[in-house]
């Protein structure tokens, strides 16, 4: 269980850096999430 | 008992990562010059600021939506807009539910402050939202809601508060 909450964390980082430094990572992260929000409220 | 336990941390585990990527995008689209899709953005910073005579706002039936600003707070969202009559209109659905309360902040912001800035093709209009509750003219302003967009909105919703309706009428 040690590895997976270190794999966790480390993924974590990474997503968190991703999302904020990668050029259309946000865009994408939001596109996604506005296709789940939309197909839960219809 | 301890597999149960065990899986769901697992699951929580795993379900935080997308959820990082969420909360990161929303924080990062805070600091941004306007909304990007459903993430509030901070205040409308570029662009020509509008000056001059009230525009013909029959242009807006063909924008499918727009960026507005409060002034309090600085922040800012994409929102649908119609026009009725050479006045601009925007609004909120799901006020009278629980979800909508929490969801939409901006309309309860809007009543207390109606200060607004709205990027539309690049320019910004410096407006003042005014809340219409009842009266004969949301008969029109929902025709031109539900012709342009597939909404619920009517006199009837509006009047029930189920729906908030706001004029961009002109800074005083």
């Amino acid at each position: 269980m040690k590895k997976f909450y270190l794999g966790i964390a480390v993924a974590l980082v990474l997503t968190v850096l991703a999302v904020a430094f990668v050029p259309g990572v946000d865009d994408l992260v939001e596109r996604v999430f506005q296709q789940y929000v939309g197909r839960a409220a219809r | 008992m301890n597999i149960v336990k065990r899986a769901l941390t697992i699951l929580v585990c795993l379900l935080l990562v997308p959820a990082a990527a969420v909360a990161t995008a929303a924080v990062k689209q805070r600091f941004a010059d306007g909304p990007n899709r459903v993430f509030s953005g901070g205040p409308l910073v570029s662009g020509e600021l509008h000056a001059g005579a009230e525009p013909d706002w029959r242009f807006v039936k063909d924008i499918p939506t727009i960026e507005m600003q409060l002034l309090a707070p600085p922040t800012s969202r994409r929102i649908w807009v119609a026009e009725f009559d050479g006045k601009i209109y925007v609004w909120s659905g799901y006020m009278g539910s629980t979800v909508g309360q929490l969801w939409k902040r901006w309309p309860v912001q809007a009543e207390r402050d109606g200060r607004a800035v709205m990027r539309i093709d690049g320019t910004r209009y410096e407006r003042e939202l005014v809340r219409i509750e009842s009266g004969p003219i949301l008969d029109g302003i929902s025709a031109a809601i539900t012709s342009k967009y597939p909404s619920q909105t009517s006199r009837a919703v509006v009047e029930a508060g189920d729906a908030w309706v706001f004029e961009a009428a002109p800074r005083r």
